[in-house]
């Protein structure tokens, strides 16, 4: 993360633990897009994304006294972000979400590849095809079940190296690069479908 | 090297961590495997496109998601300090209460067999708290007023220091 980034963390945190006026309005400037979006990516509900965004900022704005400097400003609101969804999605029903060994890749007992692979690698270099592969890149992490949708969403979308992440969600860092690494295959796997299907059809 | 050991190694080979020696026998690897290689090309394209598509993202927020959150953490930031206040002074009339009913309960002979015992070894190591206790069971009537802030602050510890669910009085 830049250094840019970090000084205005510290300052937004300092003038919140003040209560200084506008620090609500600046800690709403810097993150209400990311904070929504990252509760949109979880909860994948624009209601359930509206109302934990709501939380997030409460809890940031009552908790900003007892925040310790010991993880960065940002990580801190995305975990509070994370655990605020996880939460919400705890009471609910679970929305269908693809089983992710379907899409990992099949070896033989020798850990051969079992069929020939294509490479399409060339083929989505194509820029007419940013959108759509964009649209679909969405779609299938969408259908991801939360345990990888939440790390590739930070890792992946937001940026964050597998420290940040492994910190935010309590986990150890192997079994984000585990779990990051899954969902990249999954992925690979669906879009490779995706092309061969669009191929055929 | 096997295909499925490259397959769960790719992660290192592409973002550069991987130690040199393994990244050797994966080239190998890779140079007479076609499916490995196609299966690695289109992995990296795959993280590839995943990065653009982060660089690429924007930050939007429906405006009338927006407005209404601004609206709604505006208002409750604005009350929130009143609230810390009622809740501070909430704690602190709670506080006192249990004091002056400990001071009670200690006067009159009646702190409970959890209590008793923990303002015992208490006493045995704070002068100030001894004297307190010892004031109190002399005179048979609670002290006049709150207990000096240093007993005071001590009292509120042991209270603290009850298992849950025991009281620091005989019931």
């Amino acid at each position: 993360m830049s250094t840019e980034r970090w000084k205005d963390d510290e300052a937004l945190l300092e003038s919140l633990r003040k209560g200084a006026p506008g620090a609500v309005d600046e800690l709403l400037r810097l993150y209400q897009g990311k904070i929504f979006n990252l509760a949109m990516s979880i909860l994948k509900n624009e209601s359930d994304a509206e109302e934990a965004a709501q939380d997030v900022f409460m809890t940031v704005i009552r908790k900003a006294d007892t925040f310790q400097g010991n993880s960065a400003f940002y990580s801190w609101i995305y975990r509070i972000c994370v655990n605020t969804c996880l939460m919400r999605l705890r009471g609910k029903r679970r929305n269908e979400t693809v089983s992710i060994e379907e899409f990992m890749p099949v070896f033989t007992d020798e850990g051969m590849h079992t069929s020939p692979m294509d490479d399409w690698s060339k083929e989505v270099e194509r820029d007419a095809l940013n959108e759509e592969l964009g649209r679909m890149i969405r779609k299938y992490t969408e259908e991801l079940s939360e345990k990888y949708r939440v790390v590739f969403v930070l890792s992946d979308v937001e940026g964050l190296s597998n420290e940040e992440t492994a910190r935010i969600l309590g986990l150890t860092v192997p079994a984000i690069k585990s779990r990051l690494h899954r969902a990249r295959l999954y992925l690979r796997e669906q879009l490779s479908r995706y092309l061969r299907e669009g191929k055929a059809g | 090297m096997n295909c499925k050991e490259l397959a769960y190694m790719l992660a290192d080979y592409c973002n550069g961590l991987m130690d040199p020696r393994l990244r050797e026998e994966l080239d190998v690897h890779l140079a007479k495997c076609e499916p490995c290689m196609a299966f690695t090309k289109t992995f990296q394209a795959t993280c590839e496109k995943t990065r653009k598509l982060r660089e690429e993202i924007e930050y939007a927020i429906p405006p009338d998601v927006c407005e209404r959150l601004e609206t709604f953490v505006r208002s409750a930031a604005l009350k929130y300090p009143e609230k810390v206040e009622e809740y501070r002074d909430q704690v602190e009339r709670d506080r006192r209460e249990k004091v002056a009913g400990l001071v009670r309960a200690a006067t009159s002979g009646n702190l409970s067999s959890a209590m008793a015992l923990l303002a015992e070894s208490h006493c045995a190591a704070c002068p100030e708290c001894r004297e307190y206790f010892d004031a109190l069971r002399n005179t048979g009537t609670p002290g006049a007023g709150e207990p000096p802030e240093g007993v005071r602050s001590h009292l509120i510890a042991l209270m603290q220091a009850l298992p849950p669910g025991e009281e620091f009085f005989l019931a």
